[in-house]
């Protein structure tokens, strides 16, 4: 019957795709999950460890939280570049990692606008303060507090401004600070705060303005990375490589500020 | 081939209390109204429903015994089934159909029961492609493929209009030859139970009202009673003698000749006629100036009363019987008495077309 | 345009096709045709999926299969590796959130067969197997069919689910969908945009591609 062709061809059309287990191609290439606020600083600075050693990376960018819960369970990851430090020490406290860690960069966070809006960024909140009283305030975007460190700092620099019950009505949450830049800069907020690091890579700064936000207004941001336990040699070159003279330089050039090599 | 044994027994969800048995090459109606359970018994002997207590033998095999714990599942059933909807298979042709019920099947032997049920040359189309009397042939034929030891129809000419219906009794009729084993149909028409049946069984509320050969069960108005007592009648055979010009037939009848409206056949062939009991008139005399073509010369057998004001006569003429149902007061003036010769007087136009079938009406086990 | 992800996807979603397909076909003809108690709570549970948010859903499925379970355990001890944050692991993720797509419309199509079509089988002495094959099969093909495709498109774009429990591992377990977000996220638009539409294009053209056979199939019932 030509049913069973039909199904046939089907089923073929599947096998054709292949049923062979993905090429592990790229074994040996070192797993490293490092937050998204990282993204841009990390692929320039995998560049530069790929042209002095030859050894690529592969990255896997997501949310600082996300990744402590997979590597819980058991997640292949080699080295764990976190947005923040507190997760870090948590993971050394339950014995999941050998060291708490090593500090690597310190952020900084910015208040952005886009262009167009009716938001000058301030870095004292002053204008953000005089449209929230005018009423000119739709949407705000921040990272959701609840478990994004930038999110956190967001809010402790708001509530030192006094802003942060004010801002309640308006607020956007990103589910991590690139989504709230994002959201900030997509013309649908008056504007928002994340990353500095995020605005200043190329592709981000011709959406909008920003303007930094004092370090006293919140706690630090100081950021750690931790090597996990099944790291490789080239996974433990590249953690090495992260505190090089070559990669602090990078980092600088995206806002972080280094803590003095030691 | 052997006779087919049947008990149902169960309260819910219709009360059932029946138990029957067929012989091989005989056909038995299960007549009754909507709800009586006929469907219901058809369905136990199949294997499609078991109801609280029951059993059913064929031949020796028992297909069902709740007393002893056997229920064979209908697929080891060898049982044809014909549907009231068909159920053909939708998306196979005609000689697929029939194929399917094959143990091995043999294209050219589905042909040939096909050709059986005089559907040559449609055997490669679809159902949908079919008309409702195409259909019906092919649920024949897929159910005689099966080789099976009970054959089942579940009032398989309800979905048809009258004029396929009338062809689809000439067919079933010729195919009785064939049919070595026993037969249950279904139906609520009580026509088509006395042309088609030997025996019937009449059930109402699951349960049997009467029970015994056709020819008993239609002449006994409390039989009757249940399907509508103006459906007593009695079969008698004839002769096509010739076709005349003014349209009417003359048949070659036990006493005499019959003249009835364009009855389909050629001289020669044997038929059968359904003689309604309430249209035929009684008279002592042989009447004449009526209008009325049909004067049969008999005697009276037997005069059975009925529960309301009417009386059922049984006429002999020639060995067969005619019955006329007449009022109490007519049998009482005319003083009828098992013995005393009468004619029947039966009007030409009051015999329907779909009640002259080709016989005989007796079934033959197959050669 | 990341191939590498590309590939992955359409791999991930033949594998998932693959297993659900006997799964939807045997599972979908015992909804259809069985009656007993608790059926609704299971039709229930085969609707879980689609009630909570895939990244939750997710979440639990790594809890279930991860270290230290049962299932995690078995995994590694029969292969040296873990099932979570693994291709495999994507796929039996795949084929639990996939049950409602490979299921339901698999149901709807046998339950679509008339009840007397099957009766007529038994009594053509056909044995339940027989009968799945050579009747119910070929008039339900269109609801299992229309199950393949949703499954297929869904795996496609499933995102939440294969993040939690794969780590967007690239190479591994970094889908196409996930490397669309990338994108997205990284501000590349274009990128995201090029791979949107090429897995657009395949998804469309498979549908396409089923409903024509579909509809073929169809033809020849009536």
């Amino acid at each position: 019957m030509t049913t069973i062709i039909h199904r046939r061809s089907l089923l073929g059309a599947l096998a054709a795709v292949g049923f062979a287990r993905p090429v592990m191609a790229q074994n040996g290439v070192p797993v490293v999950a490092a937050a998204s606020s990282m993204q841009f600083a990390m692929a320039e600075i995998a560049e530069a460890f790929a042209a002095e050693t030859g050894q690529s990376i592969r990255f896997s960018f997501g949310s600082s939280g996300n990744f402590a819960r997979q590597i819980r369970e058991g997640a292949p990851f080699e080295v764990f570049i976190a947005a923040d430090e507190d997760i870090i020490p948590g993971l050394h406290r339950d014995g999941l990692v050998a060291d708490p860690g090593t500090v690597y960069a310190i952020g900084r966070l910015v208040i952005v606008a886009p262009h167009g809006s009716d938001l000058v960024p301030d870095g004292s909140f002053d204008t953000l303060a005089a449209l929230l009283n005018a009423g000119k305030i739709t949407r705000f975007a921040i990272a959701n507090p609840e478990h994004a460190p930038y999110g956190m700092r967001a809010r402790e620099a708001l509530q030192a401004r006094g802003l942060w019950e004010a801002l309640q009505p308006f607020l956007v949450q990103g589910e991590n600070v690139t989504q709230a830049a994002q959201f900030a800069l997509s013309g649908n907020a008056e504007g928002g705060i994340t990353a500095y690091s995020l605005v200043l890579s190329a592709d981000i700064a011709r959406l909008g303005t920003y303007a930094l936000i004092p370090e006293a207004a919140h706690a630090p941001l100081r950021q750690r990375m931790v090597r996990l336990p099944g790291a490789t040699p080239a996974a433990n070159t590249f953690y090495d490589y992260m505190q090089s003279h070559a990669a602090r330089k990078i980092l600088e050039r995206y806002g972080f500020a280094v803590p003095a090599a030691g | 081939m052997t006779a087919l044994e049947v008990m149902a027994r169960a309260t819910a969800p219709i009360p059932l209390d029946v138990s029957f048995r067929v012989e091989p090459g005989e056909l038995l109606a299960l007549v009754g109204h909507s709800g009586s359970g006929k469907t219901t018994l058809l369905r136990t002997i199949a294997g499609l429903w078991r109801p609280h207590a029951a059993r059913v033998v064929v031949g020796g095999m028992t297909w069902l015994d709740t007393a002893a714990g056997i229920d064979l599942a209908p697929h080891r059933r060898r049982v044809g089934f014909v549907f009231q909807t068909y159920a053909l298979f939708p998306h196979m042709t005609a000689v697929q159909n029939v194929m399917a019920a094959m143990d091995r099947p043999d294209r050219a032997e589905a042909g040939r029961t096909l050709d059986l049920v005089n559907l040559s040359g449609l055997a490669d189309r679809r159902p949908a492609q079919l008309s409702g009397g195409q259909q019906q042939r092919v649920a024949v034929a897929r159910a005689l493929a099966r080789k099976p030891h009970a054959l089942l129809l579940d009032e398989p000419f309800s979905a048809v209009d009258r004029a396929t219906r009338e062809k689809l009794y000439a067919e079933i009729i010729a195919l009785r030859r064939h049919l070595a084993m026993p037969v249950v149909l279904v139906t609520h028409d009580m026509n088509e139970a006395q042309l088609l049946s030997d025996r019937m069984v009449v059930v109402a509320q699951g349960h049997t009202i009467r029970e015994g050969t056709t020819a008993q069960v239609m002449a006994d108005p409390q039989a009757l009673r249940a399907m509508g007592i103006r459906e007593l009648a009695a079969m008698l055979p004839a002769i096509i003698a010739a076709h005349e010009a003014d349209g009417l037939t003359r048949l070659d009848a036990p006493t005499g000749p019959l003249f009835l409206p364009g009855v389909v056949g050629a001289p020669g062939a044997r038929v059968q006629v359904r003689i309604m009991a309430h249209e035929v008139i009684l008279s002592r005399q042989r009447p004449i100036g009526l209008s009325a073509q049909n004067i049969i010369a008999g005697k009276v057998a037997r005069v059975v009363p009925g529960a309301g004001p009417g009386v059922v006569v049984h006429v002999d003429v020639g060995g067969h019987e005619i019955l006329a149902r007449i009022t109490r007061r007519a049998a009482d003036q005319m003083a009828l008495t098992p013995g005393d010769a009468v004619h029947a007087i039966l009007k030409s136009m009051s015999v329907a077309r779909d009640h002259v079938t080709p016989g005989p009406g007796s079934a033959r086990v197959a050669d | 345009m990341d191939w590498t992800a590309l590939t992955l996807s359409l791999q991930l979603a033949a594998w998932t096709v693959a297993i659900l397909l006997p799964v939807s076909v045997f599972m979908g003809r015992f909804l259809a045709y069985r009656r007993f108690r608790g059926k609704g709570l299971v039709e229930a549970l085969v609707m879980l999926p689609l009630v909570l948010p895939p990244t939750v859903f997710g979440f639990y499925l790594l809890v279930a299969f991860g270290r230290n379970t049962p299932v995690g355990d078995l995994w590694q001890s029969l292969f040296g590796q873990p099932l979570v944050f693994s291709f495999e692991g994507l796929v039996v993720a795949s084929v639990i959130v996939n049950l409602p797509f490979a299921i339901q419309p698999a149901q709807r199509g046998f339950e679509a067969v008339a009840a007397d079509v099957r009766e007529a089988a038994k009594c053509c002495g056909m044995a339940p197997m027989a009968s799945l094959w050579l009747v119910e099969l070929p008039l339900a093909w269109p609801g299992v069919m229309t199950a393949m495709v949703l499954t297929f498109a869904h795996t496609l774009g499933e995102f939440g689910v294969v993040l939690m429990v794969g780590g967007s591992i690239p190479g591994e377990t970094k889908t196409i969908a996930i490397a669309i977000y990338d994108r997205v996220q990284g501000f590349d638009d274009r990128g995201a945009a090029i791979m949107s539409g090429v897995l657009v294009a395949i998804s469309l053209f498979t549908i396409a591609l089923t409903q024509w056979m579909s509809a073929r199939m169809g033809r020849r019932l009536s």
